[in-house]
């Protein structure tokens, strides 16, 4: 297996927090409570932020990587 | 459709996570855009917009407990209650009552129900639920002459037309539709023990 260069760790990563985003919002989308609005904005909306941010911050060329 | 996105966005972001490698070439490069970033913010934004939508549903409201007895005078068999008469003949949306009435009809109206709702998520889980839920301001006109401003039945009503203003003083709010002893019985959750209810189920 090749060696993972330090953007595909970030793209891993990112892929991962995003998966657990999409996977809280899939099962909130089959929940009618109040409750269940706020996990998905606060829990899920907070994954998939910080996936997006972090595939973002993946992409700026870094001289290190 | 979104689950259906939401699922492909997962089969996409897995395929990123176990494989990164396949972004070495460009077509890897987009899949990973579209993965990693199309997908997903779509479907997060999306999903505000379905969840905002399931907010102003009479079950989403109903569904916390303070709540039971406000969707019990929904079905209340007795014509002075308000609330009842408008759900029972479908004069508002059966599945969005409480929303249809208790939203306002302003231009930032959809926006102040969710500051309001999210006030009362912050009430509930306090554990200060007061006894009696009330009002943030007195129940404003607007909200009924919405659909009854125009309406034949209420514009040909006598006690709406006594004197020009009558009319004028409902439209400005300086006479209330609901506490001026006209359509004073509302939810009334205090006194709904023994009343016949039209029927059981929501």
């Amino acid at each position: 297996m090749a060696t993972r260069t330090k953007i595909e760790w970030r793209l891993r990563f990112s892929g991962a927090l995003i998966c657990i985003g999409l996977l809280v919002e899939i099962i909130t989308l089959f929940w009618t409570h109040p409750t269940i609005f706020l996990m998905y904005l606060i829990a899920g909306g907070s994954f998939l932020a910080v996936g997006i941010l972090l595939y973002l911050l993946a992409l700026i060329p870094s001289d290190k990587s | 459709m979104l689950p259906i996105i939401i699922v492909i966005s997962i089969g996409l972001a897995i395929i990123i996570t176990a494989r990164p490698e396949i972004t070495r070439n460009p077509g890897g490069k987009i899949l990973a855009f579209l993965a990693l970033f199309v997908l997903p913010s779509v479907s997060g934004v999306w999903g505000v917009a379905a969840h905002l939508e399931q907010s102003k549903k009479t079950v989403f409201c109903l569904s916390c407990h303070p709540m039971y007895e406000y969707g019990k005078s929904l079905l209340v068999d007795d014509a002075e209650f308000v609330p009842a008469v408008h759900y029972q003949n479908n004069f508002i949306p059966r599945d969005k009552a409480c929303y249809t009435c208790h939203t306002d009809y302003t231009l930032y109206g959809d926006l102040n129900s969710k500051i309001r709702g999210l006030r009362h998520l912050m009430v509930f889980y306090s554990g200060n639920i007061p006894d009696t839920l009330q009002l943030y301001s007195p129940y404003n006109n607007r909200e009924c002459l919405n659909c009854h401003s125009g309406m034949r039945k209420f514009e040909e009503s006598s006690p709406h037309i006594e004197t020009p203003m009558t009319r004028d003083s409902l439209s400005l709010n300086t006479l209330s539709c609901l506490s001026s002893g006209c359509h004073d019985v509302i939810h009334d959750v205090h006194n709904l023990d023994d009343v016949a209810l039209y029927n059981d189920s929501l």
